[in-house]
């Protein structure tokens, strides 16, 4: 089922709205020609990503107890030593 | 040699200045300054510091270049145990819990990092107005802006509150600051500097780079910074550039440049600006330098094909900051609710029209027409700074398109302020070093070359130098 979600929903924030000046921006992108020699950068295979031959092993590194106190610290929210997250809603 | 970091790291050793006087006499005068650049002081840090260098000195021990040296970074790096806003209430008490890589190598040479500098929040602006901490006031002029968004980091350097500062530069804001506070201010390749521990805007475009007031303590403090970063996958390792490359004459007659006749023929270039850098171009062909008219993309395409795709990924990278797990939250009877509430209080005006404009790029319809245009549109300027660049070593340009205006104008209009980027934002979709010098206009002069080329772009700063002073 399709379902349309407003600007404040995907952004999550409330008024969300669109503004003239960003609006602006996308009319010049809307009537820009790209160049015909150009490639289309999804026709082409131009991407911007790292290799799959140059990305890093996937190791687990354990961070040091003082990031984890200041990770513990910053969290919005604790209750008798836990940290409390809002329930999780689905609709 | 007109290091700055090589003087005071002289006045340390010969005893002119002990380090913890050094360090006093920075903090103090950030504390009473008018300028208002300094989002937190790192008192205690710094003082803890520096004692330790005096205390090596006082045993007769060698101290490194940089051991002592005070410097500033931009809001938005992390620094163990310090804060980092981003100019923002949502992060105003938020402790990092680790350090940026390119702020460790500079602590692991032994400088001493004592101020947070005020930015736009998140990186979002251009004038240094987009902050919860009020705006940071320009060096020369205090009526004007100090530039944007790493404006607080500028100001700092010129007026000698720090030895040199780190900004970042996502489509012009170490550059445009730097231009109007007149010092100097490197954006590097794209990779060139680890990005790992700096808050992402955009993430394919942005950087972390250096401001100074000299030549030289660009070229040094890139060297400490670069290099491959396990943690950013897209750093790359890059040769040490020498002193010497910019300590012996340079010849004009060694480059060829390009310059944009479409840039200069731009109708919003400020009419003294444009006359200062057609009679400087005047000036290098009388000198034998061979210049070459290039023609490139309008300003405002690039523009919004930038804006477009910062809009998009920072719509992406700050969906992370929703209250959950750092940062401010208000709680609800709903999860959705929640969200909004705290997002909606704790972003700034600016902050929230990128996000949302990146929203709507990247949404059902717009995704296609306009953020895959976009897309193809930065591959072609990329080509074509490839085939320019085959031709050309180094492209000049003007940094602004006007003189620094008065603070409370900017954020008034911001279409105007995203289009007063037209000559930054280019080179940052190709991911091309380049230099705001403080030289040849009242912002300065913008020197760009090809990927990994930033001995080229030293070179001729220094040749501009010789020639201008």
């Amino acid at each position: 089922m399709s379902k349309i979600m407003t600007l404040e929903v995907l952004s999550s924030i409330k008024g969300a709205k669109s503004s003239e000046a960003v609006n602006e921006l996308f009319e010049v992108i809307k009537k820009a020609v790209p160049l015909s020699s150009g490639g289309d950068f999804l026709q082409s295979g131009v991407q911007s990503a790292v290799s799959l031959n140059s990305l890093r092993d996937d190791v687990v590194i354990a961070s040091s107890e003082e990031e984890r106190r200041l990770i513990r610290e910053n969290f919005p929210k604790e209750k008798k030593g836990f940290l409390v997250v809002s329930k999780v809603i689905e609709d | 040699m007109s290091s700055e970091i090589v003087k005071v790291h002289e006045d340390l050793k010969a005893g002119k200045i002990s380090c913890v006087q050094l360090i006093q006499e920075r903090l103090k005068a950030l504390k009473n300054s008018s300028n208002n650049t300094a989002n937190y002081l790192l008192t205690e840090f710094a003082m803890e510091r520096a004692s330790k260098v005096d205390e090596k000195i006082k045993n007769g021990e060698e101290i490194g270049l940089f051991e002592g040296i005070p410097f500033g970074i931009k809001d938005v790096y992390l620094l163990q145990g310090q804060y980092a806003s981003a100019s923002s209430d949502f992060l105003r008490n938020y402790k990092s819990p680790y350090t940026a890589t390119a702020i460790q190598k500079l602590l692991d040479a032994g400088a001493i990092p004592i101020v947070k500098e005020n930015c736009d929040s998140f990186g979002h602006g251009s004038s240094t107005e987009n902050t919860v901490f009020g705006a940071s006031k320009n060096a020369l002029n205090e009526e004007l802006v100090a530039g944007g968004s790493s404006g607080g980091s500028a100001v700092n350097v010129a007026k000698g509150y720090t030895v040199f500062s780190i900004g970042g530069d996502t489509g012009g804001s170490i550059r445009q600051p730097a231009g109007y506070n007149k010092v100097y201010g490197l954006k590097p390749t794209y990779g060139r500097i680890s990005r790992y521990g700096l808050m992402a805007y955009a993430s394919s475009t942005d950087c972390v780079g250096p401001i100074s007031k000299s030549l030289e303590d660009i070229l040094l403090l890139l060297n400490v910074m670069s290099g491959k970063d396990y943690h950013d996958q897209t750093s790359f390792e890059s040769e040490q550039i020498s002193l010497g490359v910019i300590e012996k004459q340079i010849r004009g007659n060694e480059f060829k440049i390009g310059y944009y006749k479409n840039f200069i023929e731009n109708k919003a270039l400020d009419p003294e600006l444009k006359k200062d850098f057609i009679k400087f171009i005047e000036t290098l062909k009388s000198n034998g330098v061979e210049v070459k008219e290039l023609d490139f993309f309008d300003g405002n395409i690039l523009v919004s094909t930038y804006y477009m795709l910062a809009m998009a990924e920072t719509a992406s990278n700050l969906a992370r900051l929703d209250g959950t797990n750092y940062g401010v939250r208000h709680s609800s009877d709903s999860l959705k609710e929640g969200y909004a509430i705290t997002r909606s209080e704790n972003f700034t005006e600016e902050t929230k029209r990128r996000i949302v404009g990146g929203n709507q790029v990247l949404s059902h319809g717009h995704a296609e027409e306009i953020y895959l245009k976009a897309r193809t549109l930065r591959e072609q300027i990329k080509e074509q700074f490839d085939k320019e660049f085959t031709e050309v070593d180094i492209i000049l340009s003007p940094v602004s398109t006007g003189k620094p205006p008065k603070i409370g104008e900017t954020l008034k209009d911001p279409l105007a302020m995203y289009l007063s980027d037209a000559y930054t934002v280019g080179f940052s979709l190709g991911g091309l070093p380049t230099l705001t010098s403080p030289l040849v206009t009242e912002t300065g002069i913008q020197i760009t070359s090809a990927k990994g080329q930033e001995e080229k772009i030293l070179k001729f700063a220094k040749y501009i130098k010789d020639i201008v002073e």
